[in-house]
């Protein structure tokens, strides 16, 4: 015969407990709908505990004088199959297939303050019930270290990172992005190998490109016989340095195509105001770049004491912030070092570099002599900030400084 | 022998009845009666005409309230619910809030507000009050998390000179046990570390403080390890003692109980994003009741508020951010 | 001279003190010297100074509402707290931080009302409540004014029955001037007469023509004497008519001729000077020299806050609490 519980029921919101003061009924009794059975006592009032449908009582656990809280079980009665249909009540079975629990009193183990009583079965939420969290917004689309946290932006501040010093970590957070986590693992590894503090000098090529490397920079290059050059270059007392023929080359040919020697800033290209054009120096631990005056207007042979005294002094260190200042491009001879070819990097405040590499003695065919004949070439590098500058552009210009380059007696 | 949360609060006004004749106690049903929560029990007989039932006005209560603190007296004010407090918004905010900086007289009055949500109460004995008191000029707020708390941060209360909301959670009131009541406490305005680590911060009060413990155990079996803070004062808020953890941390939710729109948790990561940005190693988030009146049935009720399982789920997706 | 001559000299006195201020407020307004609204308590000078002077100040307590400059005059608030606020003086009670009629001083028994109606009479009854439990209620009383307007909202309400239960020694005065801001009374109320309500809060009521000086005296300074001896508390409805606008900025064009040339549309102060006269309490002559003195005196008053400093936003101390925190840890 099913059986269905007496409980402690809830006389009043505020009210978690309640004292049995009388018991109306002995196991054995039958009792019917609504009768009141047991007497019950709380804060606000005396009141009855009545049954919710015909039955005998089974089983009393409730004590007079003793408090039970809400949902406690205080007897039990049996009751016909038909009473429960006709009744509806719930019975020890179906409550349990019902999971539906009253909050179970825990207030006897409480530890030190931390938790109350919130029943872990009774709120547990359901799996369909969706927590009120909404997701974070996630940089989707953004590939790792670019997406930089406050905090991380704050921490490589103070240690002088760059966006480029934490490209070498592989991120563990949303969308592959380095957390903070991430880089102090990174930089716990680094501190087992041998390091050293960078030079001024360092951090300031270092510093200038990164700060050229935000641009689209395309390289073109072009090969160009330098016998021309040399043999004017033997006839010459003092004798120009081969930098000095394709400084003088390439002042001339952006006289004639300027707009190649533009820089962008915002929506506007700004033009050259006079055709100044620095020379990339090797000093000890980088490279600095002074700047030849009015290069367009000096032959070759007024240009040989200005650059022999930029270059002196800059091995010296010895150059002051207006030596460096308000160039428009760049010539690099990397050649010096043996190098056939390279992409050098134009200053972050101008838009084209031009290199050369080291002249290589080639078989070159002559219509005069019918024959191959030995001659020297190089090639003729150029950089430029794609935003500003196109190929056609770029090829232009090199042609031009090339065909220069074969006639000195015009430098 | 241990105490719970409201014989904290009972004990509480016994000692400021026991020891401050500018005491006394005014509310509905707190008198022989000994209050709807029994917070006053005793305490008519211990001390006659000290302790005052009052009619059901609770505009009344307040500005009754506010005249006796111009008299130079204390009194404390049972609102028997917090959400009951609307009908003494008036007197609150306009009334007592105002009078220190209109007057130069401030208002030692000390509102008790029975706050938050209990299973089955429904939407008008479940409020949490809390965030609009705190939104006005004038008042402070407080919103003890442990028994001690309950009992020191009451009598605090009652020694500000200033009007003090005083929000104490049905839902610790009986559940809530310590040991014994500590001696030693934190004044009012600073928040403690109820949970140290290191991964992330929860920033939160009242009875939300367990929950948020109850999820860092949870995830602590995957090795996080979480920092619970107490605010135990909403107004003034120790944003010092917040920043300091979001500074270990990077990581910052905060929780709270009440409605989601602006609040206490909005305050708070208003606030760590102005002055903390560049300690967030991820986006603030904030985790609150739901955007309807709290529900009666209690299944839910536990879905409408905050849980571990809910709370665990936001830290989850912070800490994988 | 008896001593209800007396008292009905220095009632008059109040309200002409009022009449002629609250003259000089409205000038001052109309020549733009006062920011925000001035609010006139013109044609219910009888009712208020009758109340203000049947109180002692020290003793008892009284919350002022909007109209009640001869009130507060009676009780003993100098003129220069007036001015002083209109115009924002920085050496006023309320220092420019609230303004007008909301100003106050609650450490002598005056508190400052706030624009919400009906919040004062609680807050009065708290006053009474504190000092029963000091033990120093004994032979006081609290009093407040509202107008009719207020009489519907539920702080008067809660405050009057809370008052009633707690048989506290409170005056309320519902000065009923027929109009709330422009609402008529038809729209404030059903009942027939509102003084018909104190029996239903339990409470004894009294009704006068607020108009009439001698009668003002007579009813408002009985129900104060009733409340001081014991009887609980007492509410007085004085019918009358606002003689002006809502503020300053309302010319009150709604009040049909009908009310202003109807039984309470008078002006109480002439009213006054006739009976004063006709009961040989005070010659014509001697009240034509009280409002040349009064009138220097308003002057003064007005002449010097309008000397002193403004409030200076950049030495304000901003703060609503009186409490510095953090409180460092005991």
């Amino acid at each position: 015969m099913p059986t269905v519980p007496i409980l402690m029921p809830q006389l009043g919101e505020s009210i978690a407990e309640a004292t049995v003061i009388r018991l109306g009924v002995a196991v054995g009794d039958s009792v019917k709908t609504d009768q009141e059975i047991i007497e019950v006592e709380t804060n606000k009032a005396v009141m009855g505990v009545t049954t919710l449908c015909n039955g005998v009582v089974s089983e009393i656990r409730a004590v007079e004088g003793v408090s039970y809280s809400v949902g406690s079980l205080l007897g039990m009665l049996e009751v016909t199959e038909e009473e429960v249909a006709r009744t509806g009540v719930d019975t020890t079975e179906s409550l349990e297939a019902k999971k539906d629990q009253q909050p179970e009193d825990k207030s006897g183990d409480e530890e030190a303050n931390l938790h109350f009583a919130l029943d872990g079965d009774s709120y547990e939420e359901d799996p369909s019930i969706i927590p009120s969290v909404k997701g974070l917004p996630v940089p989707t689309g953004v590939m790792g270290a670019h997406y930089i946290s406050p905090r991380m932006r704050a921490r490589m501040n103070d240690m002088g990172l760059r966006e480029a010093d934490i490209s070498a970590i592989a991120g563990t957070g949303a969308g592959g992005r380095v957390t903070v986590e991430d880089l102090e693992r990174f930089l716990d590894y680094l501190d087992a190998w041998p390091s050293a503090a960078a030079s001024p000098m360092r951090l300031a090529v270092a510093d200038a490109m990164r700060r050229s490397w935000t641009r689209p920079l395309a390289t073109v290059g072009l090969p160009v016989l330098l016998d021309e050059a040399l043999n004017h270059r033997r006839l010459q007392n003092p004798k120009p340095g081969l930098t000095l023929y394709l400084l003088r080359a390439f002042a001339l040919a952006l006289k004639e195509q300027p707009m190649n020697a533009g820089y962008l800033i915002g929506e506007k290209v700004v033009h050259p105001r006079s055709f100044d054009i620095g020379v990339a120096v090797q000093v000890e631990d980088g490279v600095v770049v002074p700047t030849m005056r009015e290069v367009d207007r000096k032959t070759l042979s007024e240009l040989i004491s200005d650059y022999d005294d930029l270059v002196d002094r800059a091995r010296r260190r010895r150059l002051t912030e207006n030596d460096s200042a308000g160039g428009i491009a760049t010539v690099t001879n990397f050649g010096t070092f043996g190098l056939t070819s390279g992409t050098p990097i134009p200053l972050p405040n101008e838009t084209l570099i031009l290199g050369i590499g080291a002249g290589r003695k080639k078989p070159v065919w002559s219509d005069q002599v019918e024959a191959f004949v030995p001659a020297t070439e190089a090639e003729l590098i150029l950089t430029f900030d794609h935003r500003v500058v196109d190929g056609g552009g770029a090829g232009m210009l090199l042609n031009r400084v090339a065909e220069l380059l074969q006639q000195p007696q015009k430098l | 022998m241990s105490v719970t949360y409201i014989d904290a609060i009972r004990e509480a006004q016994e000692t400021l009845l026991r020891e401050d004749p500018r005491v006394f106690l005014y509310g509905q049903d707190i008198s022989a009666f000994g209050g709807a929560f029994k917070a006053t029990k005793g305490l008519a007989d211990a001390f006659p005409n000290r302790v005052f039932d009052c009619p059901i006005s609770e505009d009344a209560m307040i500005g009754l309230a506010v005249g006796a603190a111009i008299e130079g007296m204390r009194p404390i004010i049972e609102m028997q619910f917090a959400d009951f407090s609307s009908i003494a918004f008036n007197q609150i905010v306009n009334q007592a809030a105002t009078h220190f900086y209109r007057t130069g007289m401030p208002i030692p009055i000390t509102v008790r507000l029975p706050s938050g949500g209990t299973p089955g109460s429904g939407p008008f004995h479940s409020q949490s009050m809390e965030g609009i008191y705190a939104q006005y000029p004038g008042l402070v707020v407080v919103t003890p998390a442990t028994v001690s708390d309950a009992y020191h941060m009451l009598i605090d209360s009652v020694k500000l000179d200033d009007p003090v909301l005083y929000c104490e959670h049905k839902f610790l009131y009986r559940w809530l046990k310590s040991k014994k009541i500590n001696g030693e406490h934190l004044p009012i305005g600073k928040a403690r570390i109820a949970r140290p680590g290191k991964h992330a911060t929860v920033v939160t009060y009242s009875a939300m403080v367990h929950e948020a413990v109850r999820a860092a155990d949870r995830l602590q079996a995957d090795g996080w390890e979480i920092e619970v803070v107490d605010l135990r004062s909403v107004k003034p808020l120790d944003l010092d003692t917040v920043l300091a953890s979001v500074a270990r941390t990077g990581r910052l939710l905060a929780l709270g109980e009440a409605f989601p729109w602006g609040g206490v948790t909005a305050e708070v990561v208003a606030k760590v994003t102005e002055e903390g940005f560049h300690l967030l190693d991820a986006p603030p988030q904030r985790l609150n009741a739901r955007d309807t009146p709290v529900p009666y049935h209690p299944k839910l009720w536990a879905a409408h508020r905050p849980t571990p399982e809910s709370i665990c789920e936001a830290l989850r997706k912070l800490l994988s951010f | 001279m008896s001593a209800d001559g007396e008292f009905l000299r220095s009632v008059f006195k109040s309200m002409l003190r009022g009449r002629i201020l609250e003259n000089k407020l409205s000038s001052l307004y109309k020549a733009g010297k006062i920011v925000g609204g001035v609010y006139l308590g013109k044609g219910q000078e009888a009712v208020s100074a009758s109340l203000g002077a049947s109180l002692v100040q020290g003793k008892d307590c009284f919350a002022p509402l909007i109209r009640d400059q001869a009130g507060r005059t009676a009780f003993g608030e100098p003129l220069i707290d007036c001015t002083r606020t209109y115009l924002g003086s920085v050496e006023g009670p309320m220092k420019g931080r609230d303004g007008n009629i909301h100003r106050g001083r609650p450490e002598m028994g005056m508190p400052a009302m706030i624009s919400h109606l009906g919040a004062q009479v609680p807050l009065i009854a708290g006053m009474l409540f504190a000092k029963r439990l000091k033990g120093t209620l004994d032979g006081c009383v609290g009093a407040t004014s509202v107008g009719d307007g207020a009489t519907s909202t539920g702080a008067f309400h809660e405050g009057l029955n809370l008052a009633a239960v707690e048989h506290l020694p409170l005056v309320i005065v519902v000065a009923n001037n027929q109009f709330a801001y422009s609402t008529p009374n038809t729209r404030q109320f059903a009942c027939e007469d509102l003084v018909d309500r104190a029996k239903g809060y339990g409470v004894g009521g009294h009704s006068v023509d607020g108009t009439d000086l001698l009668a003002c005296a007579s009813v408002i300074g009985g129900a104060v004497r009733l409340a001081r001896e014991g009887g609980g508390p007492q509410m007085v409805v004085a019918n009358l008519l606002r003689l002006g606008g809502h503020g300053e900025h309302d010319d009150g064009s709604y009040v049909p001729d009908s009310e202003r040339n109807g039984k309470y549309g008078r002006d109480c102060i002439e009213v006054a000077i006739r009976q004063l006269a006709e009961g040989g309490i005070a010659t014509v002559e001697e009240m034509a020299v009280w409002q040349d003195e009064i009138s220097e005196e308003v002057q003064r008053a007005v002449a010097q806050a309008q000397q002193e400093p403004l409030p200076d936003p950049y030495k304000e101390n901003w703060t609503a609490l009186s409490t510095r925190f953090p409180i460092s840890a005991e």
